[in-house]
């Protein structure tokens, strides 16, 4: 009975120093704008490098063809011009003269429209300097909208007389391309990842440095630490109020960029990946280790430090962290196999095989996770201990 | 009651080298019913002396016990019997007055009705009542020092440690604090204070305890303490009893 009432008034109390960590943590609102910029900005800065690179990889440049007898086919000019391919008079200015110089000509014949209602076949020239490199790719665009519009009008003269075009088809190629998913694409994804790792580490910073070194030198601590409860639950009870801004931090990211990855179409660079609720529950329980983990360093490192300048200083170092581990991870060939249980590093591989669609492994994703959990631990349990120690309470002064 | 029992506390510097005795073999009590005040020139170990009674600091020597609690083996036992008014004090800026009163009630672990008959008992008491709802922020020396009286007071401690208290306030707090001290006693509870101001220290205290270089130079009541050393007022006594006029000035 005796312990069921102290263990109560253990959690009253915890509860009681949490309740003031949030009510500190939220009224900054200033600061708390700045820790959560990072995690705002991430969805915009993603789409607007997608939609760049999207733009060059995907995009077809208009084309412009000197057409001779342009009059004669307005249905082909009209297939033309849906591909890209213009007529070289109605070249905007600026690009006129390159066009001009590269002198692509297609000749249409005259009976082109006689020829095609006949069912002859019909001779397009197509003129331009083939050494040239800069006219390779239009060439070949020019290339594919003929056979195709041509193939498209065989096929419907078949099917009037009855014949299935399927039968022109005895074989089919079925492309399965089993290359790596396109640099590009990994490039945002990684991008994301170190983007997660940055929200769970940058979030808490400001709530994490001033609940300690700001504290102290507020001259708040010593009061703190003169009352009946022990520098565990003070400890538990900042870090609570840091990481809960640093899960804030990476759900928004997850969020946002969730709902700005569908306003673009990864998938026209070939990726796989959509950030679902699925995958982003799983990101969100992979990174909340992660969350707890950095705040227990900022805390552990900025209640060690003599000045509040000194703490943000410091504690900037560990931005570090999250930024570098997983750069160099995703640099590495041969990844040893203790990189997996390691905090950040595991969390940044298992972060990457999700975007590259590959399946979780689970046991990867419980193993680093308890190694996290148990440094987490471990700091804070150091810390509890080491701000019973008189030279934390001889920098009070 | 709080009783100082032979601390000995000893600072050394990171080589080793130097060794400060910041208190040696420091002994007094300060009794249920009584104000003690704590006198001495800077630097003489009081605040080592009160830091070594919240558990703080431990004594490289001695002991210190609170009702009967040792402090360095149940140090938040001897806390819980304590209410502090530090050195050094802030407040949390972006709390109201009544939410930092509130959150000491709360660590003290009082709730529901009592804490808040416990906090509108101080808050009157106090005269913070126009004050408790708005953020500290932009609080006076003396606002603050209210809000921080209130704070170590709202639990109805049965020991009182005070770091003098009595530093910025206006005359009307000074005599609030001093009626609030008196009513204390009235009611048993044990109060320590330390303080600078000499008239204070006579007018308030049953006993006052002088210290110097880490030891205690001489105790008594104010008058014993003038007639020990053959002066009239207890500002001459002093200087006189611990062997210089340093720091007084202070």
């Amino acid at each position: 009975m005796r312990d069921n009432s102290s263990m109560n008034l253990y959690l009253y109390q915890l509860k009681s120093l949490i309740l003031k960590e949030y009510k500190e943590a939220f009224r900054d609102k200033r600061a708390l704008l700045v820790a959560l910029m990072m995690a705002l900005l991430a969805p915009v800065a993603i789409v607007l490098m997608s939609k760049i690179m999207i733009e060059k990889l995907v995009d077809e440049p208009p084309v412009y063809v000197n057409f001779n007898g342009a009059e004669y086919a307005p249905k082909l000019i009209k297939y033309f011009a849906d591909n890209n391919l213009l007529n070289l008079v109605d070249a905007p200015v600026d690009e006129k003269l390159i066009w001009q110089q590269r002198n692509i000509v297609m000749d249409i014949p005259q009976d082109y429209e006689t020829d095609m209602a006949q069912g002859k076949p019909i001779k397009l020239y197509l003129r331009a300097d083939f050494t040239d490199k800069a006219v390779g790719p239009p060439v070949r665009r020019i290339n594919n909208a003929v056979r195709s519009y041509s193939l498209s009008i065989g096929y419907k003269r078949l099917l009037l007389r009855g014949v299935d075009v399927r039968l022109l088809n005895p074989l089919t190629l079925v492309e399965q391309d089993t290359a790596k998913p396109d640099a590009t694409f990994i490039l945002i994804s990684m991008m994301l990842g170190i983007y997660l790792m940055l929200a769970a580490f940058m979030s808490g910073l400001s709530v994490a440095i001033d609940s300690s070194a700001g504290e102290r030198e507020r001259n708040v601590l010593e009061m703190l630490l003169c009352q009946p409860v022990s520098t565990l639950q003070i400890v538990l009870a900042k870090l609570i109020g840091a990481s809960t801004i640093s899960i804030i931090g990476v759900v928004l990211v997850l969020v946002l960029t969730s709902l700005s990855v569908g306003l673009v179409d990864l998938t026209k660079i070939g990726a796989t990946f959509t950030l679902d609720i699925m995958t982003s529950l799983t990101l969100l329980l992979l990174l909340l280790p992660i969350c707890f983990f950095a705040s227990a360093c900022q805390l552990f490192v900025a209640f060690q430090t003599k000045s509040f300048k000194e703490a943000q200083s410091t504690v900037s170092i560990l931005i570090g962290i999250p930024a570098f581990i997983p750069f160099v991870v995703s640099m590495m060939d041969d990844r040893p196999q203790w990189l997996n249980w390691l905090p950040v590093a595991g969390q940044s591989m298992i972060i990457e095989n999700i975007f590259k669609g590959v399946d979780v492994n689970w046991l990867a994703f419980l193993a680093t996770s308890v190694v996290t959990i148990a440094i987490t631990v471990t700091l804070v349990v150091v810390l509890a201990k080491k701000l019973r120690s008189e030279k934390v309470v001889m920098a009070l002064s | 009651m709080i009783e100082v029992n032979n601390l000995h506390k000893y600072f050394h510097d990171k080589k080793g080298k130097n060794t400060v005795k910041a208190l040696d073999g420091l002994s007094f009590t300060a009794k249920d019913g009584e104000i003690t005040g704590i006198l001495g020139p800077n630097g003489a170990g009081k605040t080592t002396c009160l830091r070594t009674l919240y558990g703080l600091l431990s004594a490289d020597e001695g002991f210190v016990t609170i009702d009967g609690i040792t402090v360095t083996e149940k140090p938040l036992a001897a806390r819980a019997k304590l209410g502090i008014f530090p050195d050094k004090f802030g407040l949390y800026e972006r709390l109201t007055a009544y939410e930092q009163i509130d959150y000491f009630a709360s660590l003290h672990g009082l709730s529901g009705k009592t804490k808040k008959d416990a906090i509108a008992q101080v808050i009157d008491d106090l005269d913070l009542g126009k004050l408790a709802h708005r953020k500290t922020v932009g609080f006076s020396q003396g606002q603050r020092m209210k809000v921080t009286l209130a704070q170590a007071l709202v639990h109805q401690p049965q020991n009182f440690v005070l770091d003098e208290p009595t530093r910025g306030l206006d005359v009307m707090s000074t005599r609030i604090l001093r009626e609030h001290l008196a009513k204390f006693k009235a009611k048993g509870h044990c109060i320590l204070f330390s303080s600078h101001v000499m008239q204070e220290v006579a007018a308030l205290c049953d006993r006052v305890i002088i210290v110097a270089n880490g030891k205690l130079a001489a105790q008594g009541t104010p008058q014993e303490l003038c007639d020990l050393a053959g002066e009239a007022n207890l500002e001459d006594a002093f200087v006189k009893l611990i062997g210089t006029d340093e720091g007084v000035a202070a």
